[in-house]
């Protein structure tokens, strides 16, 4: 990769957050490092307190980086005008609720200098895009948590960005609402903006995410594309199967190297997917039904435990 | 520079939030009750009753126009940073001197709005007791305004580092004084000590001279007032505005939003 | 209703009645009674009040006035002049513009001598502030003649009133009657024909006139007193009747003068209280009126205030 041409460079960042009263700062962000590629969706995965909304805000100037540099489409964070190329949905968003959806979108345009001409037919689409047609008249007070979320998205975007940071889109939503929400980062992706994600929900990640860094207590612990993540190791699968007879189980753990768990007659077993077939045949041929075969793939889940563990014991 | 599409966009809508305020109108109400209140203390004199009438009407006017100008002016910053709204807001091609000037001129706009109210009250209780209207009390008016707008910015620049309540008590200790510095310099220099009248003529120059914004008495008695009165306040209170609206732009683009 | 609900209305009720009752009670029980009611208006000094007004001098002036007004409207009580100087001390001292409370302060700052200096000290603040205003110069001018004899001072102070906006017609007379004790009749005289030569209200002018017949019957009057004592040194007695000057054995004058220029029916009349030698026209010498019980308290108040000035 050619870190010249990252969209998002962070190099060693630190940030010390001073309480209000007390000398003693509290370091949050130990020199994190990572770059973001064009047109990725960039996943910054990390446990709750981790430090990802930190650095997010340190790339928005919301806060200054007490070390460390970060650029972003190569200009200084510091600074304002490139801002015009950079989209941001923060955690749990709050907009002006007196306000209808076409209002907020409006006013943010007028912010990002979307041409006065240009501005009224923009948020038309971006509520259309985003799904918010219907209840553009509305003022935001009677929005959902979900439709809120997808304000915040438009907002993020009226002036064309090229680049889009989100910080948790997806928490406290239902499923509906989340599965929204990926489309329209998929979305995001297919018109070739580089999307930034911060997240704590790793089944979104790896439905997502070309690359992850993950980010345990400040300190950036894995970094690097997603599949290289989830290919480590022989690819397994998980069986449902009901009506078993009773000596089965036993006949599987040993032919085939099953990991077992029976409730009765119902056994949900793993093995490696070489054997799927021969286990499929046994089970019918001694008059079993199979529930479900699904595939299993090293999760992002173990590596993330993995990295969490690391870190406490050192 | 400042981009007035940008600082239009933020002032307007914080008229349009500041305006929802019920507080405000609670203080409104209050400052029209007062005016009504000095129709029935005026007719405790048997002279000069349409003057108290105008002297009551008018310091309900300061009054409840400094608290206004102090509540909205401390609740600035603070409920935009609580709500998190800032965010976004600055994470737009905004810089923050364009969002703080924003807030202020849409809470300079608001408190006018409230003052004209107010004069529009003056007015009525005015015709009401047949007490005289003049070009003093336009005069003494315009400068009230100007007063307001100095509270703001104090109230901007300590609410762009303190708390609202701190600022406002800050806020409301400014005003005090400001009213004060004059007659301090002068006690200061009737004292021995060269030392204490110093500080009487610096505090006098420090802080602002709000006493040269107030001619209440000048427009119920009919005075005489010179353009001078009028203009010479109002460029010193601009003057005095922009340098505190700077110093609250140094602070708060240094300052952390977390 | 459900069990037990009954029972809460009552304690509810019992509290709110148990509540109230001490409400009012203790409410009745408060010295509400008007500090000036009870004697102890206090009144912080103008100096300090006006350094923390705030700008809200006007209105806190404004609030001392209708004190004073509460001080004085109570017939029940006689009213002390000493608060009602220090009360009007701190209306015009935070608006000095107002124009009432200084004639207020004048009518009641009347019962001492130490009251009417203060009464004339405000009265010059007036003076000062609103120099247009011939009513405070009016107030200032009569307190000196009245109560202090000055009457060269009042004349100084009431003739800056004489052309001021509204200043009524008879000042100028009275200027005149008072400036003719320290510098003559003549002065006075040409005082007052100067200005009738200048005045263009023919109703101004006619007053000027009669008191200048005033003036020319006080002349006369002094030729008479002139006469009469020759008439004592002569006969060794004084005259019984006016007309003994120009009638009997060897009289001093001729003929008398007619008792006024235009009205020959008047005749001369010796004042029984005074002894004076006065025109039946006006009854009384040409000299600003006074009733003895006023000079006599005059005389006592500047009695005492030497006294003390002589003791310290
Ligand atoms: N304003 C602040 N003052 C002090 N500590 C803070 C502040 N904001 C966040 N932190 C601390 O910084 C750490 C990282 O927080 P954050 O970046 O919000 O985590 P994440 O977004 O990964 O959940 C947490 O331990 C949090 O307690
Ligand atoms: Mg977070």
């Amino acid at each position: 990769m050619d870190a010249a041409d990252a969209i998002v460079r962070v190099e060693n960042v630190v940030k010390d957050f001073r309480p209000s009263f007390g000398l003693r700062s509290r370091r949050v962000l130990h020199g994190i490092s990572f770059d973001v590629q064009d047109g990725e969706i960039f996943g910054f995965v990390g446990p709750n307190g981790a430090g990802k909304t930190t650095t997010l805000k340190v790339l928005m100037g919301l806060i200054r980086a007490s070390q460390g540099h970060a650029t972003i489409l190569g200009c200084d964070v510091r600074e304002t005008a490139f801002r015009q190329h950079v989209g941001f949905l923060p955690e749990n968003p709050y907009f002006y609720d007196y306000l209808t959806g076409r209002e907020i979108l409006s006013f943010y345009a007028k912010l990002s200098g979307v041409a006065s001409r240009a501005r009224e037919g923009r948020v038309s689409e971006l509520l259309d895009w985003v799904g918010l047609s219907a209840a553009a008249d509305a003022r935001l007070r009677t929005y959902s948590k979900g439709m809120l979320q997808r304000v915040g998205i438009a907002q993020a975007l009226v002036h064309e960005p090229k680049v889009v940071f989100l910080d948790e889109p997806m928490s406290g939503l239902d499923p509906i609402g989340r599965k929204e929400i990926r489309d329209l980062i998929l979305r995001l992706r297919d018109e070739g903006k580089t999307v930034f994600m911060c997240t704590h929900i790793l089944p979104d990640v790896e439905m997502l995410c070309d690359r992850v860094a993950i980010i345990v207590e400040g300190r950036v612990r894995h970094a690097g594309a997603t599949d290289a993540f989830l290919g480590e190791g022989e690819p397994e699968a998980d069986l449902v199967l009901a009506a078993v007879p009773a000596d089965l189980p036993a006949q599987l753990e040993e032919l085939y190297a099953a990991s077992l768990r029976g409730h009765g007659d119902r056994l949900e077993l793993r093995v490696r997917e070489k054997f799927v077939q021969d286990v499929l045949q046994a089970t019918l041929g001694a008059g079993g039904h199979v529930v479900s075969v699904t595939p299993h793939r090293t999760s992002l889940e173990s590596i993330f435990l993995h990295a969490v563990e690391e870190s406490s014991r050192c | 520079m400042l981009s007035a599409i940008r600082v239009a966009a933020i002032a307007s809508n914080t008229v349009r939030e500041a305006v929802r305020s019920r507080v405000l109108y609670v203080l409104l109400f209050f400052a029209v009750t007062l005016m009504l209140f000095g129709i029935v203390l005026s007719s405790l004199s048997y002279v000069e009753s349409e003057r108290i009438l105008q002297d009551v009407a008018m310091a309900a006017m300061r009054v409840f126009g400094v608290a206004i100008a102090i509540f909205v002016g401390v609740n600035l910053i603070h409920k935009e940073v609580d709500r998190r709204t800032v965010y976004t807001i600055l994470s737009k091609p905004l810089t923050r001197a364009e969002f703080l000037f924003g807030k202020f001129a849409g809470l300079v706009l608001t408190i006018w709005l409230q003052l004209a109210i107010m004069v529009a009250c003056f007015m009525g209780v005015s015709a009401l007791t047949g007490a005289e209207v003049g070009a003093g009390h336009a005069a003494a008016f315009v400068l009230l305004g100007g007063e307001l707008a100095l509270i703001v910015a104090v109230a901007t620049l300590f609410s762009s580092f303190s708390t609202p309540l701190l600022s406002s008590f800050f806020t409301a200790g400014v005003w005090l004084a400001g009213h004060l510095t004059r007659d301090l310099r002068d006690v200061g220099l009737r004292s021995n000590s060269e030392w204490v009248g110093e500080a009487g003529v610096w505090l006098h120059r420090m802080l602002p001279d709000l006493q040269s914004f107030n001619l209440t008495i000048e427009a119920v008695h009919g005075l005489p007032v010179t353009a001078a009165d009028v203009w010479l306040p109002l460029v010193y209170g601009a003057a005095y505005t922009t340098l505190l609206l700077l110093a609250a732009t140094l602070i708060f683009d240094r300052r952390d939003f977390r | 209703m459900k069990p037990g609900s009954a029972n809460r209305v009552v304690v509810r009720g019992a509290l709110l009645a148990l509540a109230l009752a001490i409400t009012i009670g203790a409410f009745g029980a408060l010295d509400a009674t008007p500090k000036i009611d009870r004697g102890e208006i206090f009144v912080p000094p103008a100096e300090q009040l006006r350094f923390a007004s705030f700008g809200f001098d006007a209105v806190l002036s404004d609030y001392y006035w209708l004190m004073a007004l509460q001080l004085v409207g109570d017939a029940s009580k006689p009213v002390e002049g000493g608060s009602v100087a220090k009360l009007i001390d701190v209306v015009t001292a935070l608006d000095p513009w107002v124009g009432h409370p200084y004639r207020f302060a004048a009518v009641w700052l009347t019962d001492s001598l130490e009251n009417v200096h203060a009464a004339n000290r405000l009265l010059a603040r007036g003076v000062a502030y609103s120099p247009l205003d011939w009513r405070n110069r009016h107030y200032l001018g009569f307190n000196h003649f009245f109560y202090m004899g000055e009457n060269a001072k009042a004349a100084g102070i009431l003739e800056g009133a004489l052309h001021l906006p509204g200043a009524p017609r008879y000042l100028a007379p009275l200027v005149a009657k008072l400036r003719t004790e320290r510098e003559g009749l003549e002065t006075a005289r040409g005082f007052l024909a100067s200005l009738v030569e200048t005045s263009a209200d023919p109703r101004t002018r006619a007053e000027y006139l009669k008191a200048l017949d005033e003036i020319d019957t006080e002349r006369r009057a002094r030729l008479l007193d002139q006469a009469r004592s020759i008439y004592k040194k002569r006969h060794g007695r004084d005259i019984e009747r006016v007309e003994d000057l120009s009638t009997g054995q060897r009289p001093v004058l001729r003929k008398l003068p007619p008792a006024h220029p235009h009205f020959s029916s008047f005749a001369w009349e010796i004042d029984p209280e005074t002894g004076d030698i006065v025109s039946g026209f006006y009854g009384a010498r040409y000299r600003p009126y006074e009733h003895i019980r006023d000079k006599e308290r005059r005389q006592r108040w500047l009695g005492d205030a030497a006294h003390v000035s002589r003791e310290s």
